[in-house]
């Protein structure tokens, strides 16, 4: 008897909770279907002229001091606007979720938003990011063309490019002569003279991967118009064909369906595979490790031309922020020349600017200067929308499933469109 | 005693119970709270997310779909996959944690010149993170630089170029060994402590009447022991079915290892999916329940049998 009143108790009060957040949590109040491009908050240069007031920037973890330096010469220059840096954890996954929470919380402590290149249509789509189409427009001829395109959803820039990050082949100059101009031929090359390495293990990494062979073999992931999948395409079955091949030859070992950046990149120094796909951090450790290696921009595939897939970060202003004027200030300072070229000599974070890659100290700091301006002078963002997670793991469940466990190719590859278009159905 | 001396003497009884009553609500009337907040508040609000979608296109929308997420659910093929991947590597992790518990716990319960050494080496396993154990098993069995295959390469024995995470079944059998490794300790403590309250006398009745070692064990040992068992069971069971950190260090969920835990994590973190994911959590937390409610009515029985019994 007890027991049952107890649990109609605990039923009640259940009741009694959910229906308490209802009111608060459910909040589907509004009937705006309104996608990319509704609150109509736009940021215009002229605001960060007189700006003045605090500003937060909230970005990942500060492990090589430069994010604070910067922030000290903004505020050495007593515009008028004091910045405050606030660290977030150093995992992305983490990063996402304490600003995500603080957006859907509506908290107006995060200014500047530091995102993942990946989150930026998410964030815009949610309605978290201000329209700063004016202010990239009043600066678009510094910045790198192909970083600016990790930025824009319907035609408007949501978030101003920060860092970049793009691909590169590593080889082994002890055991490969000359550097292959095709995927073709770095596979022949890895089948007789020691292998090749990239990022093979179930996770975004091979997305990226993935993509970089897809997108220079003129495949696509999205229609145009964003609206459906294209991915099962003879450009994209071909592909996964030679990377299967790749790994029945021998060419790339059998391990790499483990391999992250840090697992590649020690097969690579430990001579496990003689060529790597992977990004610049690996020069200084490689070098380090006193490997004989020289490095290239990723080659094309077949006739096509070649692709590499851009990381980084952008800084988005909140539409939550209190003062967008002076947050721009400061991303109009973040991004310029002298704080880009301390970004890229003290953490290795490469400029989105071109004229950074034409300075002396960082040639002289960072050997690959040249060679990664034109590797991220060809790079291509990832597929741009607001359920990219989704969609990276139909790519990557998928073309793992072909790799690893003998899936065909085209079967692999419908699988991955279709979940592709649910994901795209997503409500 | 008459009647009407009871009542009289009943009268101030039934008033201090009352207020004693009272008394007792008051004071636990706190920690309700904190249960209510901590505790219900979240698990209702689990619930009430499991039965909404919440866009990712549209800002700030959501719609009810009732019972929808759990459709979806358990009609879709990964979510039968999670579940069956968790069964197994509960069923077979379980099973050897108690042998190797069991034969860890009579040992310890031998009298023997160092056993207070054992026992404290013993739990070294259990002490140590999950995700720092889960972080060493990956590196030892690392295909290339692995300590695995360095030692299977050097004694000429089959298999020392095993991609051990990088393979269905391989991926499984690492993961249970190290879930096992870790906690078999934690097993053999719960049964040594139900060894230690079995009565020396029985032993030596047993012996006096020509019982062996072997039937000593299976007619005294483990009829005894049985309580300690189903409550060491338990504990591991709902632990083994939640599990996460062991797959999530190991291989993202790659090769067969994406166990529900892991699944709900994929759609609620990654995909922001949080009807969906919510439904997912809702429906792990239903059969960890379930299981557990097996168990309980297992054990009250055993329990209420032995009572009997005795």
């Amino acid at each position: 008897m007890n027991k049952k009143l107890a649990s109609a108790g605990a039923i009640l009060a259940c009741a009694a909770i959910a229906a308490g957040c209802g009111s608060s949590g459910g909040g589907s109040t509004g009937n705006t279907v309104a996608g990319v491009g509704s609150n109509g908050k736009t940021v215009t240069p002229d605001m960060a002229k007189n700006a003045k007031g605090n500003v937060t920037w909230c970005i990942g973890k500060d492990t090589t001091g430069a994010f604070s330096q910067v922030v000290k010469l903004y505020n050495n220059q007593n515009s008028g606007v004091h910045v405050k840096l606030l660290e977030l954890p150093t995992s992305a996954d983490q990063q996402h979720s304490q600003l995500t929470q603080r957006e859907q919380a509506k908290s107006s402590e995060c200014d500047i938003l530091g995102m993942d290149v990946i989150w930026t249509a998410e964030f815009a789509a949610q309605g978290w990011l201000r329209d700063v189409t004016p202010a990239i427009n009043a600066r678009k001829s510094e910045f790198i063309p192909a970083t600016l395109g990790t930025a824009q959803i319907n035609g408007k820039y949501w978030a101003v490019p920060f860092n970049t990050n793009a691909g590169f082949l590593y080889y082994n100059t002890s055991k490969v002569k000359k550097a292959p101009t095709t995927w073709q031929e770095a596979y022949q090359m890895a089948k007789t003279d020691g292998g090749l390495g990239y990022q093979g293990a179930r996770y975004e990494g091979l997305t990226v991967n993935f993509l970089e062979l897809l997108y220079s073999n003129g495949g696509k992931v999205l229609s145009d118009d964003g609206k459906k999948a294209e991915i099962d395409s003879p450009q994209a079955q071909q592909v996964l064909s030679f990377m299967q091949q790749g790994l029945k030859d021998g060419a790339v070992p059998k391990s790499n369906s483990t391999w992250m950046e840090e697992e590649s990149r020690n097969a690579f120094q430990n001579g496990k595979v003689a060529l790597l796909r992977n990004w610049p951090y690996v020069y200084a450790l490689a070098k380090q490790a006193g490997v004989k290696f020289d490095l290239v921009p990723l080659p094309k595939f077949g006739n096509g031309q070649p692709a590499s897939i851009l990381g980084g970060y952008n800084l988005g202003i909140s539409t939550y922020s209190k003062n967008p004027g002076g947050a721009l200030s400061f991303i109009n300072f973040a991004t310029g020349p002298a704080a880009q070229k301390k970004f890229f000599i003290k953490s290795s974070l490469p400029a989105v600017i071109t004229q950074t890659y034409n300075d002396p100290a960082v040639k002289k700091a960072q050997p690959f200067a040249p060679e990664l301006l034109k590797a991220v002078q060809q790079g291509k963002p990832r597929p741009v929308s607001p359920v990219y997670p989704q969609i990276s793991q139909a790519i990557y469940n998928n073309v793992y499933s072909a790799l690893s466990s003998g899936t065909s190719p085209k079967s692999a590859l419908s699988k991955a469109q279709s979940q592709i278009n649910k994901a795209l159905n997503t409500f | 005693m008459s009647a009407a001396q009871a009542t009289v003497a009943a009268r101030p009884r039934r008033r201090s119970e009352v207020s004693e009553r009272r008394l007792a609500a008051y004071l636990v009337s706190p920690s309700l709270i904190v249960i209510a907040i901590v505790a219900a508040y979240p698990i209702c609000y689990a619930i009430w997310l499991s039965l909404h979608q919440y866009s990712l296109i549209h800002p700030g929308l959501s719609r009810w779909v009732g019972l929808g997420n759990y459709r979806d659910a358990v009609t879709s093929s990964e979510f039968w996959s999670a579940t069956k991947i968790t069964f197994i590597f509960t069923v077979i992790s379980v099973f050897l944690e108690l042998v190797i518990g069991l034969g860890m716990a009579l040992l310890m319960h031998a009298a023997f010149r160092g056993r207070a050494v054992l026992r404290a080496v013993v739990l070294v396993p259990w002490a140590v993170l999950t995700v720092g154990t889960a972080m060493m098993w990956k590196t030892i069995f690392d295909a290339d630089l692995g300590f695995a295959n360095q030692v299977l390469q050097a004694l000429h024995l089959p298999g020392g170029h095993t991609v051990w995470l990088g393979q269905n079944g391989y991926a499984m059998a690492v993961m249970i060994f190290a879930d096992v490794w870790k906690t078999a300790p934690f097993m053999a403590l719960l049964l040594l402590a139900g060894l230690q309250v079995i009565p020396d006398d029985v032993y030596e009745a047993a012996k006096v009447d020509g019982a062996t070692a072997w039937q000593r064990f299976t007619t005294i040992t483990l009829p005894l022991l049985r309580p300690a068992i189903l409550v060491a069971l338990i504990f591991r069971t709902l632990d083994a079915l939640r599990i996460f950190d062991l797959p999530f260090v190991l291989t993202q969920g790659s090769n067969g290892t994406t166990t529900l835990s892991l699944y709900a994590y994929q759609q609620l973190t990654q995909n922001r999916l949080i009807g969906p994911g919510s439904a997912l959590a809702v429906l792990t937390f239903v059969i960890v329940m379930a299981v557990s409610f097996l168990y309980i009515r297992l054990v009250g029985g055993n329990i209420r049998a032995l009572a009997d019994e005795t």
